[in-house]
């Protein structure tokens, strides 16, 4: 096989020619920061505390109570004397019926709602999840809970905080 | 009117592109599927893994390394590294030139791939692939740099600025290519077959799923596996392209990544595992509701300022919660420890640990006087670890929790704190428990029957 006709050495002429062809331009990756701002309400929290001996036993005690009343469990955090997880408001009076036979201290604290800030990948920002954890305490309301996912962060705060929390990031997303 | 090529974007990944050997495996793939009538356009990587010669971090020490006060400028740090990239794409695409078929490689400029101009972790803005096209209409296979992108500033600068697209860059180039170029499908080569139910060091039988969602997949990159990255795979769902995990050195058919309108269902996907973490547990119980308000502000304030990545964050009634990985502690505990936060005439002073460093001991002496300081303490749990439990549309039954944590309890495996969201349940574990519990939670939601 000759040289020239060897594909192997063959020179290949990609340069894009003049003018270039029309080939249209697309906006692929989502901006950085927070996107958007949503807000799910009708849940309260269930806070189980001064428990004492075998608090692990005891909390699974708790659970099992509240897997049987068929009612999801959201949040859960352990604390140091018990635990707290957020149910669905329309529950609160079954867990009140689950839990009543265990004779554990249990406040159930209604009106709260979820804060959900929407921010693409937000491990890759750094700072971000704490910057919004920040602003959230900052703005005055009384956070319950945080949580976070690949896309957004979830604040569980009273009602009463919500459109504060919502007008807060609402004016940090970039489509504002 | 000619007719469009039906485009297959291969990416290749840096073992698939380590040794002479990984680069013939890797470029008989993209013949292959040149011989099944597709068009390959190839995206690589920099050649090896962390410490091979030519790897982006060997690339980055080679500046830390002449003094490492000085911190790199991240222009010039961004023109270094996308060399790893194009040294890549070149020799990628000489060995497919020896293989006997054309062959020509772009960096991201070349490409037409343009970002915003945030060095070191730049975004795609947008992609005029006309010179990808033209390689291809002329029989050669395009191998593009992945991570690197140009540019562009309003002043029109010539040429652009070199920029790298940051973590799962070149993951990203290829699902942006595939997107521009209305490719057929995109495909990630890697060294293992797909996407697993879990790590295979921890679970060495764990199965190959063949159809995750997008959300699965960015919650298991999140929660600490990363084979495909989310930004990737996000691109591709928006845009529709079928986009696929398969190994460089099987013949296994891998994991197709699809839309969540696609796999409506109910199961748990996996249990992934991060890295070692550090706990850290701020004792606010002496402090006043609007003294605890200003506390916990400072000290989120100074973890974003700093750049720090929380997990696992717990606000209860007696304090502030959150980890850390382990690598980042030791500047946290550098900017916290010793912290002085003044709070109406009040002085809290920030103690990282159980014992006072010689800096709190400091603060504490020149303090004294003022007759009003309080310590807050954070507790350490060093050595652990997250362990998560992925999800589509499983988490929100009632009794997962309860499961979990008998699982763990019957098992004896401490559970430190636990967090969870739409997708997954994760739990702190002590890092040398880390393996067990990823395998009990893998058997007890029978993982290794899902496929």
């Amino acid at each position: 096989m000759s040289r020239k006709t060897d594909p192997r050495n063959e020179t290949i002429d990609c340069a894009p020619s003049k003018p270039a062809a029309p080939v249209k331009e697309i906006a692929f990756e989502k901006q950085r920061g927070i996107s958007q701002v949503e807000v799910r309400t009708g849940f309260a929290q269930v806070h189980v505390s001064k428990l004492s001996g075998d608090i692990h036993s005891q909390r699974l005690n708790v659970l099992k109570a509240v897997r049987e009343a068929a009612v999801s469990v959201d949040f859960l955090k352990l604390t140091p004397s018990g635990l707290s997880f957020v149910i669905s408001e329309n529950n609160s009076s079954d867990i009140e019926k689950a839990l009543g036979p265990l004779n554990y201290h249990c406040t159930i604290r209604k009106d709260r709602c979820v804060v959900l800030i929407h921010a693409v990948n937000m491990r890759d920002e750094e700072g971000l999840t704490a910057q919004v954890v920040q602003k959230a305490i900052a703005s005055g309301a009384i956070v319950d809970h945080i949580s976070d996912m690949h896309d957004r962060m979830l604040i569980v705060a009273d009602k009463k905080f919500t459109s504060t929390l919502q007008e807060l990031f609402q004016e940090e997303t970039h489509g504002r | 009117m000619a007719v469009k090529p039906r485009i297959k974007v291969m990416k290749f990944g840096g073992t698939s592109v380590a040794t002479h050997e990984a680069r013939v495996q890797s470029a008989l793939k993209v013949i292959s599927a040149k011989e099944q009538g597709f068009a390959p356009v190839v995206v690589v990587s920099a050649i090896g893994r962390k410490g091979a010669p030519y790897a982006t971090d060997t690339l980055i020490n080679m500046l830390r390394d002449i003094d490492p006060t000085v911190e790199p400028d991240l222009r010039e740090l961004d023109l270094l590294v996308a060399c790893g990239e194009i040294l890549s794409s070149v020799i990628f695409a000489h060995t497919l030139k020896t293989l006997g078929h054309p062959a020509m490689a772009f960096r991201g400029g070349q490409a037409g791939i343009r970002t915003d101009g945030v060095y070191g972790n730049a975004r795609v803005v947008g992609i005029n692939p006309v010179s990808l096209f033209k390689a291809c209409e002329k029989g050669a296979i395009p191998v593009v740099c992945g991570f690197q992108g140009v540019y562009v500033a309003g002043d029109g600068a010539p040429g652009g600025e070199l920029t790298t697209l940051g973590r799962g860059g070149s993951d990203t180039t290829a699902s942006a290519v595939g997107a521009a170029m209305q490719a057929d499908a995109v495909e990630i080569f890697t060294d293992v077959d797909g996407v697993k139910t879990a790590d295979p060091d921890s679970v060495p039988n764990a199965p190959t799923l063949r159809k995750v969602t997008y959300d699965e997949v960015a919650e298991i990159a999140h929660l600490g596996a990363k084979v495909v990255h989310p930004r990737a795979a996000e691109i591709a769902m928006n845009f529709d392209i079928p986009l696929w995990v398969k190994s460089t050195f099987t013949d296994d058919e891998g994991t197709e990544i699809v839309r969540r309108d696609r796999f409506p269902g109910r199961r748990v996907t996996g249990v992934t595992h991060t890295g070692k973490l550090v706990y850290l547990q701020f004792d606010l119980k002496e402090a006043s509701e609007e003294h605890r308000r200003v506390l916990e502000t400072r000290i989120f304030e100074t973890m974003a300022h700093y750049g720090f990545n929380l997990f696992m964050m717990n606000l209860s009634p007696s304090g502030t919660g959150f980890a850390v990985p382990r690598t980042q502690f030791a500047a946290l505990a550098g900017i916290l420890d010793s912290l002085v936060v003044p709070v109406d005439g009040q002085m809290f002073l920030l103690q990282i640990g159980s014992n006072p460093s010689k800096d709190v001991e400091n603060q504490l002496r020149l303090l004294a006087p003022t007759g009003n300081v309080k310590s807050i303490v954070a507790e350490l749990t060093e050595g652990c670890t997250m362990v998560s439990l992925v999800g589509h549309e499983y988490m929100q039954q009632p009794g997962v929790f309860f499961e979990v944590l008998t699982t763990l309890h019957d098992a004896q495996i401490p559970v430190l704190q636990t967090t969870d969201s739409d997708f997954s349940l994760s739990v702190l574990v002590p890092e040398s428990e880390s393996n067990r519990t990823v395998r009990l939670l893998h058997e007890q939601f029978r993982l290794a029957d899902i496929v």
